[in-house]
């Protein structure tokens, strides 16, 4: 199975995909100077990964345990926001599909707006979300 | 009178390491000040789709260094009291000119709920171009300020204008 392990640099976030430990996780900010180069392959990962397990039936298997989704984005520029919400069509597509998938929308005391951009992203791809302050 | 203070003031080429160079500038400033994280954050977040605009049309720039002397690529933010101004310029194609003029009037005939599911519409259909653009932008800017764009093009010659934004962040 495919894990994606990148650590955060200055204009790109954390991002790990561990399916072993049913969890996914961006942290940190986006606006990379190639957007296409850095999410063409982590969206490319996911979407074959959750379409396999559709594919081949194993959703009651992967469903005996929630996979997690935690996004703890400080900032992130509009491409990437593009990117963010093909990553979520997959999670719509999964969660349609009756995968057991949570999503974590992490933002800042005081930061209405990222608070406002989960709530329209859950809205957009009508997957509630579970919306978590974080007093810094 | 109210205080203020020019916060940036760029003319001339931009580069990558000149947008690094700028928004390191712009959190430093941001951070010393005592403002409302939401502020600071519109501040930052409008100041990169800006400089990314400018950025998008660097190509054009390059090859056109006479025309750069006269019509430099301009970003610059102020402070007018609590209020923000964004101001930016830069060269494009006189066949782009409609196009985002249109955008433009769009946007600022819209309210904010409207430029909200605009947003959400268009985050679903955005192609991503070469440069890495989305499209976006614009909308991310109506959206952010919640107040008009303000912008004029100057016709150059029969292939370039010059493009001048404003945006108002208002606390």
């Amino acid at each position: 199975m495919k894990r994606i392990d990148i650590s955060a640099a200055d204009k790109s976030p954390q991002v790990i995909f561990d399916p072993e430990n049913y969890l996914y996780e961006m942290k940190g900010n986006s606006r990379p100077e190639n957007v296409r180069d850095f999410y063409y392959p982590i969206i490319d990962t996911l979407r074959k990964y959750f379409e396999k397990i559709v594919a081949e039936n194993e959703i009651l298997f992967f469903n005996r345990e929630c996979f997690k989704f935690n996004f703890k984005l400080e900032y992130f520029n509009s491409a990437s926001a593009k990117f963010i919400s093909d990553i979520l069509i997959i999670i719509k597509n999964s969660t349609e599909a009756k995968l057991n998938i949570k999503v974590y929308w992490y933002f800042d005391e005081g930061d209405d707006d990222m608070k406002e951009v989960g709530e329209d992203f859950s809205d957009m791809i009508s997957v509630p979300f579970n919306f978590i302050m974080v007093k810094r | 009178m109210k205080s203020y203070d020019v916060v940036i003031n760029h003319k001339g080429f931009v580069s990558l390491d000149v947008i690094d160079d700028i928004l390191h500038h712009l959190k430093t400033y941001l951070q010393s000040r005592q403002l409302d994280k939401k502020i600071k954050k519109r501040v930052y977040s409008l100041a990169v789709e800006c400089v990314d605009n400018i950025y998008k049309h660097a190509e054009l720039n390059k090859k056109n260094h006479k025309l750069i002397e006269s019509y430099p690529p301009r970003f610059i933010v102020e402070r007018i009291g609590d209020d923000y101004l964004i101001h930016t310029g830069n060269i494009i194609l006189n066949k782009n000119v409609e196009i985002i003029v249109e955008k433009i009037k769009l946007l600022n005939n819209l309210n904010q709920k409207d430029i909200g599911v605009l947003y959400k519409e268009s985050l679903s259909n955005a192609e991503i171009s070469e440069k890495g653009g989305a499209g976006l932008g614009l909308i991310v800017m109506a959206k952010t300020t919640g107040q008009k764009i303000k912008f004029d093009f100057e016709r150059i010659n029969d292939k370039f204008s010059y493009f001048a934004m404003q945006l108002n962040i208002k606390k």
